[in-house]
């Protein structure tokens, strides 16, 4: 007999019973949703529970709701529904299945302070926008990765890639400047205009990421456009023991290492602020070499070592806490990328690689990154399930790149080196149920500096400064939730002059205004279907670099001239979404059609000729482009211990004034999986699996430039086993061997920037281990 | 309403504190050192067995940047029958004192090499200095055209080759297999 009780934050609540003594493979969740005060069955709430993957279900007309073949191990369930308090709970499905009896309501109890509570309406998108969230129990399958890596199996989502150790987010065609990435909270400010410059971000820190596909410009400011990947953190505990862990892994492609370890707890009792909770963690990976099927890529090894202390308080008014955390990496750019001039680019295109042996060592070219965050937040409870949220962020990104030019005494200085200072301050204002209406009003300001140095010149020093206020709010009709959103941005950007020969100099100040906004509804068609559909109008004034860049890119020899006079790009999209959740298996295809007036794109022109030879030129200029597409996503359980899940993505972009293709569009992908998964007390929840990655040949390509030559077709397969608590020498340990690319194909993917040159990655086998202590 | 304005004091005061902080942002500068690893002017220079050299340049005043080289500055003659003694000369002119580049190529000798080409018939250039390990260098040269040769225009290239990362140099190699750090094209004539 299991008990457990569901304490709801708001609620009064909740009795619980159940059934299981023996431990079965998998488990059920029953439960019945009312509401507090009247009594009466909740109708039509959405019910999530996130285990391997997130499944939704709608309750019926008598408030019941149930998920069978749930891996019998903590879940998460999250349950909102229009006019009520939202509700998210862990619940433990590791003794046995588990029936609830939930009550929402709009109560204000005071928050139990062993509870930790997190915001349903963190995501007041994920209702009309398309969103996919992966969790905890998802990331530890691509601990140790980056975090682009870890994302880009989501529909909608592919990556950039320079190799292992460059991975950057693109999601459906759109990447850089146009994909914000938030970082506990804050916008990443970390020179991310660069198409090689990853997101700085430790990936063991994550502890959920969220893409939301699609512009999102309404809450998350211009350069949103494309899309958000929303890292977060786990909160600080404010109750319960001292916990912590230790990861290790292992990649045997590039001889990775990488180890992570995490230390936190409450308890921690300071003069006149009271007991704080804290956390640390600290990570290192050291990769060398990777290697292509027939050969090692010189020089594309890296060394991250990363820190992170946060600490919070909870109390009768809210909570608050503050972090600090510091990215470092050093990280090798395959060395046949660097090209002297265009006659080099075309020799290492053609010659095949040079065999390098293994090793650590990394030479030129290189990166060297460093990224520092502060971040003070704090929320405070409003009345009526209200909450004002503050953050204040401050960041300081130190980026370098060395290259292999020039007189051995200078390769010491870095030819690019750029330091970026960021300010921003958030205020959100989540409102509860108000006249119908819910939803958060927030303002958002932001200043930025940038230092240019090094050997030579890429972009200028600026000043940036942003300010915004915008509402999100949504209103339910029955069985219809509407969803609308307003933005208004101000810029201001400043170019810091410098006079040299060739160099143009770039001065005085330019503003723009713009203004955003989407509007959607959400549909239950029944318990088991809904759709919904949004318009959204957005904008995004040129970067920087769009306007003023001048000088080869590393690892291209490509010329890239910036325009001063580009206008912002504006965006009009239509998207809709149709959702099948029940029992036996789930079901998401989306579909989406967006025209980008004033889109900012490298055009090439003529060749620039140096006395080092002659660099194909490539220009910033403006287009009018659309980007359609679909995505596909689903998962069946046959059978109990069957788990078959897949996805599917396509997208088209067009150049709409001469009628071609857009530049850097993915090439079409699918994804399949086949997981068996099973419980034994000794061995935990264990499973295996088998999979591939399908990849179209990518023929839909601009003219006219050896960089956008196509790509052949591939299939990648991989395979995985392992158990999540599986009992070892008294520990319940998390273990998983995975291999990926396990044929040892040889392919180049269309989004890798060193196709050109050499093969991607070779087979790569993968230990994890996780033992909590 | 009333409870939002009162609760929302704490908020405002660390809005202040941290527009306070705002304002002590970087000083953003634009300030590439820049010269480091630019050559503006590549000279070629004849002498004769008797009698005065003759040299022809080719600038690029703004090293790296878009704007394409000058024109040949001088003119390189080569009657049949004489062979002249050549050098080459890499400065970078953008800074003052100007910087000898050749200076720096000599240096690392074991890293460079100048290759020459020469378009037409009749007209050869021969290297005829070595580096540390006794691999043709470039920096000096032989270049002559035969008794005989037909008159009129040749081009002479100029192309430094820089090798790094795993390309290794041979003394055998006839064209530039790692990266250019120039690549220039002289013209020259036969009278």
């Amino acid at each position: 007999m299991v008990t457990t009780s569901v304490a709801t934050p708001l609620t009064v609540v909740a009795q619980t019973a159940t059934d299981v003594t023996l431990p079965a493979v998998l488990r059920t969740m029953r439960g019945e949703l009312r509401d507090s005060s009247s009594g009466a069955a909740l109708r039509g709430a959405e019910v999530s529970v996130t285990g391997v993957m997130t499944r939704r279900i709608r309750t019926d007309a008598a408030g019941h709701f149930a998920f069978s073949q749930l891996p019998a191990r903590t879940v998460r369930l999250r349950v909102r529904l229009i006019g009520f308090t939202p509700l998210e709970r862990d619940i433990d499905l590791g003794p046995g299945n588990v029936s609830l009896s939930l009550r929402l309501g709009a109560s204000t109890i005071t928050l139990d302070s062993v509870t930790v509570v997190t915001d349903a309406r963190a995501d007041p998108l994920s209702g009309v926008a398309a969103t996919s969230t992966i969790d905890a129990a998802e990331l530890s399958a691509t601990r140790g990765q980056t975090l682009g890596e870890t994302i880009k199996f989501l529909p909608g989502v592919s990556v950039i890639q320079f190799g292992p150790s460059i991975a950057k987010p693109v999601i459906r065609g759109l990447n850089s400047q146009r994909v914000l990435v938030m970082n506990a909270g804050l916008r990443q400010e970390d020179q991310q205009w660069g198409t090689e410059h990853a997101p700085n971000i430790d990936s063991f820190d994550a502890d959920r990421v969220t893409v939301v596909r699609g512009a999102a410009t309404v809450l998350y400011g211009p350069d949103a456009i494309g899309g958000v990947v929303r890292v977060e953190h786990a909160p600080v505990p404010v109750a319960g023991a001292r916990t912590g862990d230790l990861s290790i892994n292992g990649f045997s492609n590039s001889r990775q290492g990488a180890l992570s370890v995490r230390a936190q707890g409450p308890g921690v009792r300071l003069p006149g602020i009271g007991v704080i909770g804290y956390r640390v963690r600290l990570t290192s990976r050291v990769a060398g070499n990777g290697g292509a099927p027939d050969y090692s890529l010189s020089n594309t090894g890296f060394r991250e070592l990363n820190g992170s202390a946060t600490i919070g308080i909870h109390r009768g008014w809210g909570n608050a806490d503050v972090m600090l955390s510091h990215f470092g990496t050093e990280l090798g750019v395959l060395r046949q990328a660097h090209a002297g001039n265009f006659d080099d680019l075309q020799r290492a295109m053609t010659t095949e690689p040079r065999d390098s042996a293994f090793t650590y060592t990394i030479g030129s070219p290189n990166q060297r990154v460093e990224h520092t965050t502060a971040r003070v937040r704090a929320t405070f409870t409003l009345p009526n399930d209200g909450a004002l949220e503050v953050t204040y962020g401050s960041q300081a990104n130190h980026r370098r790149e060395f290259d292999n030019h020039g007189p051995l005494r200078f390769r010491d200085i870095a030819a690019f080196n750029l330091k970026l200072f960021t300010n921003s301050i958030d205020v959100r204002w989540k409102h509860g149920l108000q006249r119908g209406f819910l939803g958060t009003i927030g303002s958002s300001a932001m200043i930025q500096g940038n230092q240019t140095r090094g050997k030579a010149f890429l972009i200028p020093g600026f000043d940036l400064s942003q300010a915004a206020v915008f509402a999100q709010e949504e209103y339910a009709i029955g069985r219809v939730t509407l969803s609308a959103g307003a933005r208004g941005d101000v810029f201001s950007q400043t170019t810091i002059p410098y006079s040299d020969a060739g160099i143009r100099s770039a001065a005085g100040t330019t503003r723009w205004t713009g203004f955003s906004g989407s509007f959607g509804s959400d549909v239950h068609l029944t318990s088991s279907w809904s759709a919904s559909a949004r318009i959204a109008r957005a904008w995004r004034p040129p970067t920087v670099n769009e306007r003023y860049a001048q000088g080869v890119h590393h690892g291209t020899a490509q010329y890239e001239l910036g325009r001063a006079n580009l206008t912002p790009e504006r965006s009009s999209g239509i998207e809709g979404t149709l959702r099948y959740a029940a029992a036996g298996g789930s079901m998401e295809v989306a579909a989406y059609d967006n025209r980008i007036n004033g889109f900012i794109f490298l055009q090439p022109g003529a060749p620039v000729l140096t006395l080092r030879g002659a660099f194909p030129g490539y220009n910033y200029n403006q287009t009018n482009a659309r980007l359609r597409g679909v995505e596909l996503s689903g998962m069946i359980t046959p059978r109990a211990w069957l788990h078959l899940t897949g996805t599917a993505n396509a997208v088209r972009g067009t150049d709409r004034v001469n009628g071609g293709p857009l530049y850097d569009m993915p090439a079409d992908r699918a994804t399949v999986q086949a997981r068996v998964v099973g419980f034994r007390p000794r061995l935990g929840n264990w499973y295996m699996g088998v999979g591939a990655v399908l990849v179209r040949k990518q023929d839909n390509v601009p003219t006219g430039t050896v960089y956008a030559l196509p790509t052949q077709g591939y299939v990648l397969a991989s395979a995985d086993l392992g158990s999540a608590q599986l009992s070892l020498a008294g520990r319940r340990i998390d273990l998983s061997l995975s291999a990926t690319n396990v044929l040892n194909a040889r392919y180049r993917d269309y989004l890798s920037r060193y196709r050109l040159f050499v093969n991607d990655a070779g087979r790569d086998l993968i230990v994890r281990l996780r033992v909590p202590f | 309403m009333h409870t939002l304005i009162r609760r929302s004091r704490a908020p405002l005061a660390l809005t202040a504190a941290a527009v306070a902080l705002m304002s002590c942002k970087g000083d953003s500068i634009t300030d590439p050192a820049g010269e480091a690893e630019v050559i503006s002017r590549v000279t070629l220079t004849l002498t004769p067995p008797s009698g005065a050299a003759v040299s022809a340049y080719i600038d690029d005043p703004d090293g790296n940047g878009p704007t394409a080289p000058s024109a040949q500055v001088g003119t390189l003659s080569l009657p049949a029958g004489t062979t002249f003694t050549g050098a080459v000369r890499f400065e970078n002119r953008t800074v003052t004192p100007v910087e000898n580049i050749t200076d720096e190529v000599k240096t690392e000798a074991n890293d460079h090499r100048v290759f020459y080409t020469v378009s037409g018939t009749g007209v050869t250039v021969t290297t005829t200095d070595l580096d540390g390990s006794g691999r043709p260098l470039g920096v000096t040269f032989t270049a002559g055209a035969a008794t005989g040769t037909a008159a009129g225009a040749r081009t002479i290239r100029v192309l430094l080759c820089h090798y790094d990362g795993g390309v290794a140099k041979t003394a055998a190699a006839t064209s530039c297999t790692a990266e250019t750090d120039i690549d220039v094209t002289f013209t020259a004539a036969v009278p």
